[in-house]
């Protein structure tokens, strides 16, 4: 077996017989990313109505199903004419903190199923059947870290309560989200990539971060586009104008 | 060598991908569409050029500090609780995946779609040891299930009609298809999501991985990458050295340049940056992660004459807009890159001696080298295997007589006029109705096509003749 040292020094060998092809450097980083983060949500916060506009656009290009509502408190109900437009019984759901709503009693009131993500990590069995009822659910809830008005894109970062799945196996997947994740360029999520990457991961924080571009979709047989090959069929972004209070969330 | 030569000659393969009438149909209609979709995708894109050039300068700094970068890596993935394996060889590369397997008693893994496992030939190995393989990308299933290889590197199956993929699924999975490809993805997504659920072992390649951060990256449509890397309790991705960015500031360049080469898309559909195993805090992920580094030739070719071929991408653009590859498809090039770069690519892995034929298989137009996202010339490389091939007399005899004559003759301007003078009397004998004959000895060459005929005044001549009429 290969060591990783003769790995190394086979291409450090290698490096010393090689000629550059050109002089190059990699991309220029932000040298304090927090603070660059920082000062680029407030210049976004003062033209977040365009970036709105365009994340629409570009949303509804890839297939996402747009809507607005003016506050928090309408989400729910938007929510259950969804369910009911599609005949579903089950929602899995972020927990209320991490969503910034909570949506489950007046799911539940209309006799929709809903499993709450749990915060912590519960025994083997019920994260056995936490799976099950994710992998059963017809609709999944999440919120969104990022909305990217370039490329239409909601970026979610998995953490405690905010498990990868709920926006992957329901055939329906529902992200909530408010003008705070709002940016324009994917050079902008490269500064919060890279201030989310600054110093060690917070306690919480979960080991994997999803670009979610629309539903799931292939074109595999005869270049046909189908959706709703593995992941969702359907995805709706739901835009709280008054904002959401997330309050597990850096 | 990872891959066994191909043996039967590139003319044959050609020969029977021409006398498809599907296929070259197929070919058609698919490598057209992704031209369209890749221009409509960049001229909405202005800044489009410049993130090129970026991405091609990233690339290059990258491969400058290779060793760097990579310690960088291992060190990041190993601190956030991964498993970093070295692995030279093909060979190697199956025998870590296979003790890993074997270590955790998996049964059957679930793969996302990867060239750098189908390069390994991995799914052999995996079944060998009892393991059974899963390709869970739609157009991998299907050719799994036909026991074939993937055609192009970003779309496997365009070779199959709707109808051949009903009676596939219907033959094979026992259940009635019809030839719809609506009805055809649902029973993949039932039959695939059993297997998601069930699988112990997850097997991905990774489109890049973040050297500062220690995260592999993969980009999917169809969200497989995305179940391969959550469900399974062991995810093991491969990739070759060449695929690490120094930072997640180099990686949004490379995202904004991949999906809209690919497919036109501004952004593939998932983005999947993966950070080691599940954390503590964390109800779902597997328990561990492991990342196997390839070799397999990549690292001698960083001061070979390939050493640009390691900046591809592999996001499949240089195959769509190649006159060859557009004719003949991915098989008949007999190894698994197809296409101009895959040409490369084979050179890289299985040496000059798998390229004799293939690297003629090109007519040097230069289309590649236009839509290669991070501008590779690949026609350059092309010529320079050429030469080797010639020069290492791995070339058949003839070819190399009669290219050593045609040199010496074309660089001694005496010897030149008379084998002029020389051919136009002998034409004069042979042609007929002003063409050429088929002769015997060039069979091959004049077979689908005419000799040329030597003009009746050289240019030379006609230049001597201006001179002398005082222009």
């Amino acid at each position: 077996m290969t060591t990783r040292a003769e790995f190394v020094a086979r291409i450090r060998g290698e490096m010393a017989r090689a000629a550059a092809l050109f002089p190059a450097a990699p991309a220029e980083r932000p040298a304090r990313p927090r603070e660059r983060l920082d000062v680029l949500r407030r210049e976004l916060s003062e033209r977040w109505p365009q970036t709105l506009d365009r994340f629409r656009v570009e949303f509804e290009r890839v297939g996402g199903v747009f809507h607005r509502v003016a506050s928090a408190a309408e989400v729910p109900a938007l929510l259950e004419r969804l369910c009911r437009e599609r005949h579903a019984r089950s929602v899995v759901t972020w927990a209320a903190p991490a969503l910034g709503v909570d949506v489950a009693p007046a799911l539940e009131a209309a006799g929709i199923g809903v499993e709450t993500m749990p915060h912590g990590v519960p025994q083997d069995a019920e994260r056995e059947r936490l799976r099950e009822r994710v992998a059963r659910a017809d609709v999944g809830v999440t919120g969104a870290d990022l909305a990217i008005g370039e490329t239409g894109t909601l970026v979610l970062r998995a953490a405690a309560g905010r498990p990868r799945t709920t926006s992957l196996l329901p055939p329906c997947h529902v992200a909530v989200f408010d003008r705070g994740a709002l940016v324009e360029t994917l050079e902008q999520v490269g500064i919060a990539l890279e201030a989310w990457h600054d110093g060690p991961p917070a306690p919480g924080r979960g080991a994997v971060i999803n670009f979610i571009t629309g539903p799931s979709r292939t074109a595999d047989i005869e270049l046909t586009l189908t959706r709703g090959v593995h992941g969702p069929k359907e995805v709706h972004a739901v835009f709280v104008d008054e904002g959401l209070r997330v309050t597990d969330g850096e | 060598m990872s891959e066994p030569l191909v043996t039967t000659p590139l003319r044959e393969r050609a020969q029977a991908a021409l006398g498809d009438r599907f296929l070259h149909e197929a070919l058609d209609i698919a490598t057209t569409k992704f031209i369209g979709l890749r221009r409509e995708a960049f001229s909405g894109f202005p800044q489009g050029e410049a993130l090129r050039d970026r991405a091609r300068a990233i690339k290059e700094a990258t491969l400058q500090r290779l060793d760097h970068h990579l310690e960088r890596l291992v060190d990041n993935v190993e601190r956030l609780g991964g498993h970093v394996h070295f692995a030279t060889t093909a060979d190697e590369a199956r025998d870590i995946i296979v003790a890993i397997a074997r270590r955790t008693g998996a049964r059957m893994a679930v793969k996302s779609k990867s060239m750098a496992t189908e390069e390994i030939h991995l799914n052999d190995a995996l079944a060998a040891a009892g393991v059974t393989p899963v390709e869970t990308d739609l157009g991998e299933y299907i050719i799994q299930l036909a026991h074939e290889r993937p055609s192009h590197i970003i779309a496997p199956a365009i070779h199959k009609t709707r109808g051949q993929v009903a009676e596939l699924f219907t033959r094979e999975l026992g259940r009635e298809a019809p030839p719809d490809p609506e009805v055809l993805t649902r029973i993949a997504r039932e039959e695939l999501r059993e297997k998601f659920l069930q699988a112990d072992l997850g097997i991905t390649g990774a489109n890049f991985a973040v050297a500062e951060t220690g995260t592999v990256v993969l980009v999917t449509n169809e969200g497989n990458g995305r179940m391969v890397t959550s469900l399974p309790r062991v995810h093991v991705a491969v990739m070759g050295v060449e695929k690490v960015v120094p930072s997640m500031t180099d990686l949004m360049v490379f995202l904004g340049v991949l999906a809209k080469s690919a497919t036109g898309q501004k952004l593939s559909v998932y983005t999947t940056l993966v950070q080691g195993p599940r954390r503590p805090a964390e109800l779902e992920g597997p328990e561990e992660l492991h990342l196997v580094l390839l070799d397999n030739g990549r690292i001698a070719q960083i001061a070979g004459t390939l050493r640009e071929a390691l900046a591809c991408l592999r996001c499949g653009a240089c195959l769509n807009v190649c006159p060859v590859y557009r004719e003949i498809g991915g098989h008949a090039y007999g190894y698994t890159y197809p296409g101009p770069i895959g040409i490369l690519l084979t050179a890289m892995l299985n040496g000059p001696r798998s390229v004799k034929e293939l690297s003629h298989a090109s007519s040097l137009c230069g289309a590649c080298a236009d839509a290669c996202p991070v501008r590779i010339d690949i026609p350059r490389m092309l010529v320079e295997l050429r030469k080797e091939v010639a020069e290492r007399g791995i070339a058949p005899r003839r070819e190399r007589v009669v290219f050593a004559m045609l040199a010496r003759v074309l660089a001694h301007p005496a010897l030149y006029r008379l084998a002029v003078r020389m051919v136009r009397m002998a034409q004069r004998a042979l042609l007929r109705e002003g063409r050429a004959p088929r002769l015997a000895f060039l069979g091959e060459w004049t077979r689908t096509r005419d000799l040329p005929v030597a003009a009746a005044r050289s240019f030379q001549e006609r230049w001597a003749a201006l001179e002398r009429d005082g222009r």
